[in-house]
């Protein structure tokens, strides 16, 4: 039977390679849309958690804002050592995040003052990657790295001095001056604009909050553990004010876009299922009335119509391997060229004001959605024969052999 | 050896009718009787619409009688399940055809080891049987060609080939020299009557041709869905 069903399959050569172009295309197109849109959610995941959230926090439950907790921790020891003995962990720092003003001798603005552990923010963000003049911070310094764009507001180089001030803990305003170190360009308008930083010890002397900290930052060594290893620290800290989080509670609207993107990509799959199915189905039904007699001869030689059936589908599911394997060679080719080479994205342009983007998505393969796209594709060939196949199968071979 | 007392005929029609109700009724066979034995070299003749084919595919299971029965070895078939009757001509029946019929896509010696694969023969066997029945048609030399690559009388050989391989007990041919010149159709008859002859195989053939009528043994006419005569030629056997 396969040998027949194969010489079936090339029987129209022609018929028969639209098809599998059709199904090969589809597929190739499948995968590189599920490439593409894991390739973007994964980069913007990494820059995400890698620029400024980290794959797991803890802070206090109370906030207003997830994202910038605008509440301390007086005491984040306990926390820190739940940090500090969990195996999942890579590194964990304490950190402040507080609005101030920073002022330079032309101009004062209001800023987005993150203070960190410098040594351990090196491994949490990227953030020291992003520098471009001068040097990152460094512990127990009064240090300030900022944004090109809001140094050049305030009309300072490195190695110049700037004010920063913000509320104490007793309510006065609490100032200090800061010399500055370092400039980065994240091309971001937010980062590069709102945002600098500063040891977090300075950060405690100036807002007399010794030890303390606002949150606690956490890479793990596999961001895929973020929502069990929060949800752990979280049963281990107990119901108090202080709870852990992955990074996907508090950037939520990447959780959002990813959404979105996967509806879409779904809708677009169905669609070209459609596509490729209506394909098989057409090439099914011309080869059906094309071989309508033949069927009647093989009826007449003793083939029992289940084995019409079957013959039918083994072609249809011929002619799908060929397709599939056709198509996971365009797509995976499709992929590793834009994967080596990356694929310039307006999309990336989109994503800059809020985050460090990059223009260009390095695709890469999703092995997971590209199997199931694959099994899908052949499933919905051999899904297409079997309307022609079961009539093939209920033909009388009386009939079958007058046919014309 | 002498033949039992009361052996059943080969295959046996009592009072078959076949009515197609496409639109009006129209009754292509009007209960007709008829006996064929094993070895038999039978021809059914009459004009075109006479029911010489609905009488071939009643006889050959491939279609249903409207009223009566169709029996081989006095046993009834005509009642049979799908699958049954399926598996009833893969055993005992084998078919020629007007226009050869044989499947494009495979060589001579494929097509005629078809029905050995629905058999499940074995591979090796299969390919020797196959090898054997060309060598009866005279195409030992063809079996890797494809159907286009041989004559209409080559084409014709194979489907008997094709129609001999598994022994069957009774050759169905519907027309088969109708599409052949008749020097070609002339050599068919022969290796038709070769077989009859001297490997016993029961043929029943359908034709209007009188050359071909007067290479049977025995002729049964058809008029309007009705057997009119039936001589047997005793100057034949």
């Amino acid at each position: 039977m396969l040998r027949l069903a194969w010489r079936n399959v090339w029987r129209n050569r022609r018929r028969s390679l639209i098809n599998v172009a059709a199904m090969g295309f589809g597929l190739a197109a499948i995968m590189f849309g599920q490439s593409m849109m894991r390739s973007l959610q994964f980069q913007l995941i990494e820059k995400a958690t890698g620029s400024f959230t980290g794959h797991v926090r803890i802070e206090r439950r109370d906030v207003d804002e997830l994202k910038f907790p605008d509440k301390f921790m007086t005491d984040p020891e306990p926390a820190a050592s739940l940090l500090a003995a969990d195996p999942r962990v890579l590194v964990w720092g304490r950190r402040i995040h507080l609005t101030g003003l920073v002022s330079s001798a032309n101009m004062s603005l209001g800023a987005l003052i993150c203070a960190v552990e410098p040594d351990k923010e090196r491994l949490i963000t990227n953030m020291a990657s992003y520098l471009k003049e001068g040097r990152y911070l460094e512990p127990g310094t009064k240090g300030i790295v900022m944004g090109r764009k809001i140094a050049g507001r305030l009309d300072v180089r490195v190695g110049e001095k700037v004010v920063l001030m913000a509320q104490a803990a007793d309510g006065s305003m609490g100032a200090e001056a800061f010399r500055l170190v370092g400039i980065h360009e994240t091309g971001s308008e937010s980062f590069d604009g709102q945002m600098v930083w500063i040891p977090l010890s300075a950060m405690q002397e100036l807002l007399g909050r010794p030890g303390q900290a606002n949150e606690l930052a956490a890479r793990l060594k596999n961001i895929e553990q973020a929502d069990a290893a929060a949800a752990d620290l979280d049963a281990k800290l107990g119901p108090g004010n202080i709870g852990a989080m992955s990074w996907k509670k508090i950037d939520k609207e990447i959780i959002g876009i990813q959404a979105f993107q996967d509806g879409l990509l779904t809708i677009v799959l169905i669609v070209v299922f459609i596509i490729v199915a209506l394909g098989i189905l057409n090439t099914q039904l011309m080869s059906l009335f094309e071989r309508v007699r033949e069927f009647g001869v093989l009826m007449a030689m003793g083939a029992r119509p289940r084995w019409i059936v079957r013959l039918l589908i083994v072609e249809s599911a011929l002619l799908g391997l060929v397709g599939t394997a056709f198509g996971l060679a365009v797509g995976s080719a499709l992929i590793g060229h834009f994967g080596r080479c990356g694929l310039a994205l307006p999309v990336g342009d989109a994503f800059k004001y809020f985050m460090p983007f990059p223009s260009v998505i390095f695709l890469r393969p999703s092995w997971g959605m590209h199997s199931f796209a694959c099994a899908t594709v052949f499933l919905v060939t051999l899904l297409a024969t079997l309307p022609p196949a079961l009539r093939a199968g209920r033909l009388k071979p009386s009939e079958a052999l007058r046919h014309v | 050896m002498s033949k039992p007392p009361h052996a059943p005929p080969l295959v046996e029609t009592a009072g078959v009718e076949k009515i197609y109700a496409a639109g009006s009724k129209v009754a292509a066979l009007k209960g007709v009787d008829l006996s064929i034995a094993r070895g038999e070299f039978t021809a059914l003749a009459g004009p075109s619409g006479s029911g010489k084919s609905t009488l071939l595919n009643l006889i050959g299971t491939l279609d249903q009688p409207t009223k009566g029965t169709v029996s081989y070895e006095g046993r009834v078939v005509s009642g049979l399940s799908v699958d049954s009757l399926s598996d009833f001509r893969l055993r005992s029946l084998g078919f020629v055809f007007q226009s050869y019929n044989l499947i494009p896509v495979l060589t001579a010696a494929e097509n005629v080891e078809y029905p050995l694969v629905l058999q499940d023969v074995e591979p090796g066997e299969r390919r020797r049987l196959a090898l054997d029945a060309l060598r009866l048609v005279g195409l030992e030399h063809f079996g890797a060609r494809r159907p286009d690559l041989l004559s209409g009388g080559q084409q014709q050989r194979v489907a008997v080939a094709r129609a001999i391989v598994h022994r069957p007990s009774l050759v169905l041919a519907d027309e088969p020299t109708a599409n052949l010149d008749s020097k070609t159709g002339g050599h068919l008859l022969d290796l038709m009557e070769e077989l009859n002859k001297e490997h016993g195989i029961t043929f029943l053939f359908s034709s209007h041709d009188s050359a071909v009528l007067e290479r049977a043994r025995r002729v049964v006419r058809l008029q309007d869905g009705e057997l009119t005569a039936d001589e047997v030629r005793p100057d034949r056997i």
